[in-house]
C-alpha cells in the first residue's frame, strides 16, 4: 500500500513536471508571436506552482520590457541574475530595462580587503562552499589515518601535511560558508513598484521628504518598523520608504 | 389817547433804529463748524471808521490770507451806507471747539468790542468746498466710479477692475490727467489697452448720465484676506455752467479743476480649500486643459526630439509653473523652453504656455516617458481637478553605432556585398530551455546533514584508532584466536546445512558433505579415501580426543543412517547442533 502511494505521488510530481514544462513551451511560443500578456500568464502559472529557474524568470522579464512595465522587468532580471549571477545574457538585458528608469544612482565603489574578500565570497554559493567544506573534512581524515597506518616515514611525511592543509581548507571554507550566508542574510534587494515614490527622512507622514524613487530603483532593505522599510540606494543615501512601495527580490 | 400811544410807538422805534444806527462792530464767521481741511473767513465788520483795530489771538488757527481791507459806501435814497470790513481767512490747526476772542476798534475816541465766536472744528470732511463754487457742482456731477467684477474671490482668481467716469449730461470734461495710479500690492495686475474713449450712455444713482471707461484691469489676487484695491485719482478739467448767460440765453460755462478719485475698495480673497488639494497643485486656478506631446515616437540614438509640456485654457496662465518632465536618466535632455502665448482680456489670461524639452537618445532601447500630473482648482465647481498626460514610449531605433543604416540600405540596391556588422548591444531573445526546480529551496548549509558531514568524519579517527587496537589485542591471544577461529568454520560449513534444515534428505546429504569439507580443508585428504577408520585414524594421529572422534563418526553414520529411516525436525536440529559442536571441539584440539 505504501509504496503504491509512494509511486502514485512521484508519478503526480513528474506529471506536473510535464504540464510545467509546456508552459514554459507555450509561454515561449506566445512570447514569439507577440502576445507578450498571454506569455506572461502561462509562466506565472509556473511560478505558482511552486517552480523556478533563472530562465523562466528571464523570459518573464523580457515580456515585461516588451509591454514597457519597468518595476517587474527589472525585479525578474533581478530574480534570473540571483540564480545565474553570471550569465552575460540577463545582465544585457538589465541593461536595457534599467534604460527605461529615471533615477541615476551612482555607485560607491568599495576598496580593500573587505571588497577583495567579499569578491572571494561571492565565487560561490555558501551551499556550495559547505560542501567543499565537507569534501576537506572528509579528506583529511582519510589522510590522517593514512599518516597513523602508514610504515615508511616518507609516506607519514607526506600524508600528515597534507592532512593539515586540508584542516586548514576546511576552516577557510566553513569560514567563507558562514561568511557568505550572512553577507546573503543582509543582502536585501528590493525594486520600486510605484511610479514615484517619496522616501522621507523617518518611519511616518508627518516626516519631510528625503528624496523620490522612480519606478524601477534598486535598494537595499536594512530595517522594518510597522508598515516602513528603511532603504539605502547604492550611493549611500538612506530614507523610510512606505512597504507597499517596494518588492523585495528575496523573502528571508 | 389812542393816536398818541401810536405814535409814541412809532417814535420808540425810530429811536431805536436811530441808535443802531449809529455804530455797530462785529465779527462774522462764515461757518461755526467745519471740518479740519475746510477754511473758516472771519470778518470784522464796522459802519464808521475807525482807528487802532486790534485783531484777536487766533491760537488755534493759521492765518492763510488776510487782513484785507474793504471799503464800501453807498447812497441808497439819499442815505449814505458805509462798511468797513478786515477780513481773515483762516486755517484749523487741529480738531475741537475754539474761541475766536473779542477784537477791538476805536471809533470816535470810543472803544468798541466784537462778541467772541466758538467755532466747531471737526474731522476732514469729504467736500470741503462751498457749495456754491464750480468745484461743488462739478464733484456733483462727474463721478469716478470703480467697478470689481467679483469682491469675494479664491486665491488667484481673475478680477476686473474697471474704471467709469460718469458725467453728467449739463457738464463737459474738457481734458484729464492721471494723478495718481493705483499700485496693486498683493495683486498680479494686468491693464487691458483702451483704444480710443468712447462715450456711452448709463445711469448712475437712477440718474441719466454719460460715461466713459478709462481704464480695465485684471487682477489676480496673490494673498488671501482683506486686500484694498488703491483708488485712481484723476485731475479733470470740467466746464461747469454757471448761473450766467450769453446774449443769445445759454448758460456760460466756467472751467473748473476737480480732483477725484474712486474710492478705495477692499476685497475679501478665500483661501483655496484644503481638503482635496493634490500634491502636485502649484498654484493654477482656473480651467485649463493639460497635455505631453513628443514629435517623434520613434527615432535613431543621437537624432533629437521634442517633448512638449502644455497647458492650455483660461486661469492664471502666468502665475504657475509646469510640471517637471521626469524622463529616464540615460536620455540626454536639455533645459525646457518656455513659451506663453497668453492674452489677456476681461475673463482673465487666456491662451497656452507649454515648455519644450529637447531630448537626445544616447542608445537604442525603450524610453518610457511616464506620465505626469497636472492640478488646477477649478473655480466653477469649487474643486480640484487633476489631469494625467498619457504615457508615451519613445522607441530608439538604431544604437549609436549604425545611425547611417538607412542609407546603406537604399546603397544595398546596387551593392549586393554588405559587411554584417554585428551589433553586441541587441536586446536578447527568450531563453527556450530551462530546468525548472522547486522554488523553496533545501540549503545543504546548516543541516543535519552538512553539520554530520562535517563531524563524522572525525569520530572515524578514534574509531580506527579502537579497531586497529582490537585488532592487535586479538592477535595476540592465540588459543582465543583458535577457538573464533574454529566457530567461524564449523559456521561455514554448516551454513548450507542450515539453510536445507526441515528437508531431511538434503538436510543430511548438505550435513556430510560439510563434514567431509571441513575435514578436506582440516586434514588434507582426498575423497577416495575417505573411510570411517583413515578418518578416526587422522584424528586420532592429530591428537584430538577419542571420544569426539566418535562422536564425529557417529554423526557420519547418522547422516548415512538417515536417508532410510524416518526423521523428525527435533533430531535434525539436535544432529545439526551436534555436528557444529563437533567440528569447533575438532578445531580447537587440532594440531
Amino acid at each position: 500500500m505504501k509504496k503504491l502511494i509512494y509511486i502514485y505521488i512521484v508519478l503526480i510530481s513528474t506529471c506536473s513536471l510535464a504540464q510545467n514544462d509546456s508552459f514554459f513551451q507555450q509561454g515561449n511560443a506566445l512570447y514569439n508571436q507577440g502576445d507578450f500578456d498571454q506569455a506572461i500568464l502561462k509562466y506565472e502559472t509556473i511560478l505558482d506552482s511552486g517552480q523556478h529557474s533563472a530562465e523562466l524568470y528571464f523570459n518573464l522579464a523580457n515580456a515585461h520590457y516588451k509591454l514597457n512595465h519597468i518595476a517587474p522587468s527589472i525585479f525578474y532580471y533581478e530574480k534570473a541574475l540571483q540564480l545565474h549571477p553570471n550569465d552575460k545574457v540577463i545582465q544585457n538585458n538589465l541593461g536595457f530595462a534599467r534604460n527605461m528608469t529615471i533615477d541615476a544612482i551612482d555607485t560607491v565603489p568599495e576598496v580593500g580587503l573587505s571588497n577583495y574578500l567579499k569578491n572571494i565570497t561571492n565565487k560561490l554559493n555558501f551551499d556550495a562552499w559547505a560542501k567543499i567544506s565537507v569534501v576537506f573534512v572528509c579528506l583529511f581524515v582519510l589522510l590522517f589515518l593514512f599518516y597513523y597506518f602508514a610504515y615508511s616515514s616518507t609516506k607519514k611525511r607526506f600524508s600528515f601535511v597534507a592532512s593539515m592543509v586540508c584542516i586548514g581548507l576546511t576552516c577557510l571554507t566553513l569560514a567563507l560558508a558562514f561568511h557568505k550566508y550572512n553577507l546573503d542574510k543582509k543582502n536585501r534587494p528590493a525594486i520600486v513598484f510605484t511610479q514615484e515614490s517619496q522616501v522621507k527622512s523617518e518611519p511616518n507622514l508627518r516626516s519631510t521628504e528625503a528624496f523620490i524613487l522612480h519606478e524601477g530603483a534598486k535598494v537595499q532593505i536594512l530595517d522594518t518598523v510597522n508598515n516602513w522599510k528603511k532603504i539605502k540606494l547604492s550611493d549611500g543615501k538612506t530614507g523610510w520608504i512606505i512597504n507597499e512601495d517596494i518588492k523585495a527580490l528575496s523573502e528571508i | 389817547m389812542k393816536l398818541l400811544k401810536h405814535i409814541s410807538l412809532i417814535l420808540i422805534l425810530f429811536s431805536t433804529t436811530l441808535v443802531s444806527a449809529q455804530i455797530t462792530f462785529e465779527a462774522k464767521v462764515s461757518k461755526k463748524k467745519l471740518g479740519i481741511n475746510e477754511r473758516l473767513r472771519v470778518d470784522f465788520e464796522m459802519n464808521k471808521d475807525g482807528d487802532n483795530f486790534n485783531p484777536p489771538g487766533f491760537e488755534n488757527f493759521t492765518v492763510i490770507g488776510g487782513p484785507n481791507q474793504a471799503v464800501s459806501t453807498s447812497w441808497v435814497n439819499g442815505k449814505r451806507s458805509y462798511k468797513k470790513t478786515y477780513s481773515y481767512f483762516l486755517s484749523p490747526k487741529k480738531r475741537g471747539s475754539f474761541r475766536i476772542n473779542q477784537a477791538t476798534i476805536e471809533i470816535d475816541g470810543e472803544i468798541y468790542k466784537t462778541n467772541p465766536v466758538t467755532i466747531v472744528v471737526t474731522s476732514a470732511v469729504n467736500n470741503p468746498n462751498d457749495e456754491n463754487n464750480p468745484e461743488s457742482i462739478a464733484s456733483k456731477n462727474i463721478h469716478l466710479v470703480a467697478e470689481i467684477s467679483n469682491t469675494n474671490p479664491y486665491l488667484n482668481e481673475a478680477i476686473t477692475v474697471v474704471y467709469k467716469l460718469y458725467v453728467s449730461p449739463d457738464t463737459g470734461v474738457s481734458n484729464w490727467r492721471e494723478i495718481d495710479n493705483p499700485r496693486y500690492n498683493d495683486f498680479w495686475s494686468q491693464n487691458i489697452d483702451i483704444k480710443g474713449l468712447k462715450v456711452l450712455n448709463g445711469s448712475y444713482k437712477g440718474e441719466d448720465y454719460r460715461y466713459v471707461v478709462l481704464r480695465k484691469t485684471v487682477l489676480y489676487p496673490q494673498k488671501t484676506g482683506k486686500l484694498e484695491i488703491e483708488p485712481l485719482s484723476l485731475d479733470v478739467t470740467i466746464e461747469v455752467p454757471t448761473n450766467r448767460r450769453d446774449i443769445f440765453g445759454g448758460r456760460l460755462m466756467t472751467r473748473a479743476h476737480k480732483t477725484i478719485s474712486a474710492g478705495s475698495r477692499s476685497i475679501n480673497v478665500k483661501e483655496l480649500p484644503i481638503t482635496g488639494k493634490p500634491s502636485d497643485f502649484t498654484g493654477a486656478v482656473g480651467d485649463f486643459q493639460f497635455n505631453v506631446i513628443t514629435n517623434k515616437s520613434e527615432l535613431n540614438a543621437s537624432e533629437s526630439l521634442q517633448a512638449r509640456v502644455e497647458v492650455k485654457g483660461n486661469g492664471n496662465l502666468k502665475l504657475f509653473e509646469l510640471p517637471k518632465l521626469s524622463l529616464p536618466s540615460s536620455l540626454e535632455v536639455f533645459e525646457p523652453e518656455h513659451a506663453e502665448n497668453v492674452s489677456t482680456n476681461l475673463n482673465g489670461m487666456q491662451g497656452s504656455i507649454s515648455d519644450a524639452y529637447t531630448i537626445v537618445p544616447q542608445f537604442k532601447g525603450k524610453y518610457p516617458i511616464p506620465s505626469i500630473s497636472f492640478s488646477y482648482f477649478d473655480v466653477k465647481t469649487e474643486s480640484y481637478k487633476r489631469i494625467f498626460s498619457n504615457e508615451i514610449v519613445i522607441n530608439v531605433l538604431e544604437g549609436p553605432t549604425n545611425t547611417t543604416s538607412s542609407d546603406n540600405n537604399i546603397a544595398s540596391t546596387n551593392n549586393n556585398k554588405q559587411p554584417i556588422v554585428v551589433n553586441n548591444q541587441q536586446f536578447a531573445f527568450i531563453k527556450t530551455k530551462t530546468d525548472l526546480i522547486s522554488i523553496n529551496p533545501n540549503y545543504f548549509f546548516k543541516s543535519t546533514g552538512f553539520w554530520t558531514g562535517l563531524l563524522l568524519p572525525f569520530l572515524a579517527i578514534p574509531l580506527a584508532l579502537i579497531i586497529r587496537k582490537k585488532k592487535q589485542e586479538r592477535a595476540a591471544d592465540v588459543t582465543g584466536n583458535k577457538i573464533r577461529k574454529a566457530d567461524k568454520l564449523a559456521k561455514r560449513y554448516l551454513s548450507e546445512a542450515k539453510k536445507a534444515l526441515g528437508n531431511k534428505e538434503a538436510f543430511y546429504v548438505a550435513l556430510e558433505k560439510a563434514l567431509h569439507n571441513y575435514l578436506k580443508a582440516k586434514l588434507n585428504i582426498e575423497t577416495s579415501d575417505f573411510t570411517k577408520d583413515k578418518i578416526k585414524e587422522l584424528l586420532v594421529t592429530r591428537k584430538v580426543d577419542s571420544q569426539i572422534v566418535t562422536e564425529f563418526l557417529s554423526i557420519l553414520q547418522n547422516c548415512e543412517l538417515a536417508r532410510y529411516t524416518p526423521i523428525t525436525q527435533v533430531e535434525m536440529q539436535q544432529d545439526f547442533d551436534k555436528a557444529a559442536k563437533t567440528i569447533s571441539a575438532i578445531d580447537k584440539q587440532i594440531i
